[in-house]
């Protein structure tokens, strides 16, 4: 297909059917959930559901992904191999059509995240250099048409990059660096005594605004949820002394320094020093997190830290915010939907295929 | 607590509501085979653990006072280490959350930091309260601190001014121990507890039976994994082949076998329910060769471990020990690789996906 006629069929579907401006309400169209999923056989897939259960597409891919992003207007959505894959995927979200199967460059590998610009011309994804490894880049790609083309690349000013995302203004990101280093080919840990994580702030010209740390040495900063007010929060996942008591969650909240997110003890340890996924909810101000080994969803008053869910789900994967509050997925259960509107949080489980979702969900 | 505020009533608008066959219904076979599990294997076994907690606060009350013996002592001990070991795959629940079996046993324990906490603790406070080690770290707070002041060289108990000084410490535990077990079986008993979601569907816990069942075989075959490690480790199989007798669990009581023993019994009840249904009832007509197979490799773990006639520690000393001891090790294998693989894949159910993912 040409970039105009796909253009140009693009524009149109939005018109019809106001994508982006979706509400939950009756007959308007419900989100789409996109999120990489398994199938018993282990078979790796790229899929839609809406949430009433009903499957917009599996499109079946040769490596498993982690992340994916939605174009911001087009129907269209990449799919983010995980680390450390060479292989991301372009869908076409009507039907789940393989547009595209993006191949990194000799030397660089995907680690999973990875997003488009706000007017949807540019995609960014976070590699690592397998020449000198564990050193973060920046892939820069244009949208060309229906394709991604690689256009260069910036220094991530870490190790081992992981979830990227802008702050408001649209031209800054934020960049987790794991500050772990693996080589090709690999997800062997190799300087669990030298780790590096960071917080950077970078232009997407490639300037680094700002790099923070935490005090530990071995904390992983791996994921991230941004504010509209321009507040980031963190994810961590601790390497060290599985007893020892560290910052699991992070903030940083406008003009403060990056510090640890105030925790209660009893949510530290059963979190066994592993968070998966961050999401905020902008017009409820919540903070959500996946605990995988703990698992359990937590979930946050975002100003006060007051908490206000602490709920078993095994294996819990992506999360993500919708109208009422935050849709969980899970390697192992059904979706949850917990329902944040009120000062009781309810929980719903809902018909979505169960279990084989991986860490991370978006809603288009 | 903010899991309790968890209500179901919320209708959420366009969402289908969950119509899922079974739920709810007692023909369901996970149903059953939840409920049966809850009723006559977990809870009774949470029961027989706090029961000899409770013995075990009264013994070191009773040694400490002179009315026990040191044999009696550790009798009471090795009873609470037992009936521990038989909980390991039936973490499910609120002992399997927040590090919270770490207070009840350490291990591994690679840099002897139960005895060298332990001569900490007592230098710090001599006057040792229960406090004391509620706030402290939860190394001093278990049974492998306990065994250490009864087993270890280093604790002459035989000089009365050194069991004098110890005494406080075993008193704490024995409190601490006991009180724990009351509320975890207070937590399973509860309105809404433990053992109600793993009967009513849905709950906050499960949204059906077979997310219960689902979380049951997955503590199980964590655990199966967990003895392979306990046995493993000493047996070198992180070390290149060289025993390490000092990594087994209990090494200093000699219980490292009895409890590993205790643990694949409690395993072998989930499997087969101990006369009510269990996880085996959930396999068809069509499935009774895997349902054999399971029940063969049980007995072959068990018929193996039996001819470990002597303490770990003196088999891991020879070749032809460590041979016996490397088959109880294959036996174990065989056990944990049928639960996490094919009972798994039959029952449909996911053993873990992004939890150990590291991404």
């Amino acid at each position: 297909m040409k970039r105009r006629a796909f253009l140009g069929l693009g524009t149109a579907l939005v018109a019809a059917s106001a994508v982006g401006g979706w509400t939950l309400t009756h007959h308007a169209p419900q989100p789409l959930l996109l999120s990489a999923r398994d199938d018993g056989d282990g078979q790796h897939y790229a899929v839609g559901y809406r949430l009433d259960g009903s499957q917009a597409f599996a499109t079946p891919v040769r490596e498993r992904c982690h992340d994916v992003y939605a174009h911001p207007h087009l129907p269209l959505a990449v799919f983010v191999g995980r680390r450390p894959s060479r292989e991301s995927y372009v869908l076409d979200t009507r039907d789940g059509r393989l547009l595209q199967v993006l191949a990194s460059p000799p030397d660089r590998h995907f680690y999973g995240h990875g997003i488009f610009d706000a007017a949807g011309e540019w995609f960014y994804s976070t590699e690592n250099d397998t020449r000198d490894p564990g050193r973060g880049v920046l892939g820069v790609y244009r949208l060309e048409g229906e394709r991604l083309v690689r256009h260069g690349e910036h220094s991530t000013h870490g190790i081992g990059p992981h979830q990227l995302l802008w702050m408001p203004d649209g031209e800054t990101l934020v960049i987790a660096n794991g500050g772990i280093r693996t080589e090709a080919d690999s997800r062997e840990k190799m300087n669990l005594d030298a780790m590096e994580p960071s917080l950077v702030l970078l232009h997407r010209d490639g300037r680094l605004l700002s790099k923070e740390q935490l005090p530990e040495q071995m904390n992983s900063v791996r994921h991230l949820a941004v504010a509209r007010d321009g507040t980031v929060v963190s994810g961590q996942q601790y390497e060290g002394d599985p007893l020892e008591k560290v910052p699991l969650l992070a903030i940083k909240r406008p003009g403060e320094a990056f510090q640890p997110f105030p925790l209660g003890e009893a949510q530290r340890q059963v979190m066994n020093q592993y968070t998966a996924s961050v999401a905020i909810h902008d017009d409820l101000r919540l903070l959500a997190v996946t605990a995988p080994r703990g698992n359990r969803v937590f979930i946050w008053d975002l100003d006060s830290a007051e908490l206000r869910l602490d709920a078993h789900l095994p294996d819990c994967a992506g999360v993500g915010a919708v109208k009422e509050g935050f849709l969980v997925s899970s390697g192992q259960s059904r979706c949850r939907l917990y329902d944040c509107r009120r000062s009781e949080i309810a929980m719903q489980p809902l018909t979505l295929p169960a279990g084989l979702w991986d860490n991370h969900l978006r809603l288009a | 607590m903010p899991r309790s505020r968890l209500a179901h009533t919320a209708w959420i608008p366009l969402l289908t509501a969950l119509a899922l066959a079974g739920c709810g219904d007692d023909s369901d076979p996970f149903q059953q085979a939840s409920s049966a599990l809850a009723d006559h294997v977990l809870l009774p076994s949470y029961q027989s653990w706090a029961e000899t907690d409770r013995r075990l606060a009264d013994s070191a009350r009773a040694y400490c006072a002179g009315e026990q013996n040191l044999e009696q002592a550790r009798e009471v001990l090795l009873d609470a280490q037992t009936a521990w070991a038989a909980l390991q795959p039936m973490l499910v629940g609120p002992m399997g959350e927040g590090n919270r079996a770490w207070q009840v046993q350490f291990w591994p324990d690679k840099k002897n930091l139960v005895g060298r906490q332990v001569t900490n603790l007592l230098k710090a406070h001599p006057q040792l309260t229960r406090a004391d080690i509620e706030n402290g770290s939860v190394v001093v707070q278990g049974l492998t601190a306990y065994e250490y002041v009864l087993y270890d060289e280093a604790v002459d108990l035989a000089a009365p001014q050194v069991k004098a000084s110890y005494c406080p410490l075993l008193v704490a535990i024995g409190e601490h121990q006991q009180a724990l077990a009351a509320d975890i079986v207070a937590q399973w008993q509860a309105k809404d507890g433990m053992v109600a979601q793993l009967r009513d569907f849905p709950n906050d816990r499960y949204a059906e039976p077979s997310e219960a069942i689902a979380d049951i075989l997955r503590l199980q075959v964590t655990a199966l994994d967990g003895l392979k490690k306990k046995l493993g480790t000493p047996l070198g199989r992180q070390s290149k082949g060289h025993p390490q007798p000092y990594q087994a669990e209990a090494w200093r009581s000699e219980a490292s076998l009895a409890m590993l023993g205790a643990a694949l019994e409690g395993a072998e009840r989930l499997w087969n329910g101990g006369g009510q249904p269990g996880l085996r009832s959930l396999l068809g007509d069509d499935q009774q060769a895997l349902a054999k197979r399971i029940d063969e490799a049980y007995a072959r773990a068990r018929e193996a471990l039996v001819a470990l006639d002597s303490p770990l520690g003196t088999l891991l000393a020879d070749e032809a020990g460590r041979a016996r001891v490397n088959e109880f090790y294959q036996r174990l294998d065989d056990v944990h690789r049928l639960h996490q693989g094919e009972l798994a894949k039959t029952l449909g159910i996911q053993i873990g996906f992004n939890a150990h993912d590291g991404d």
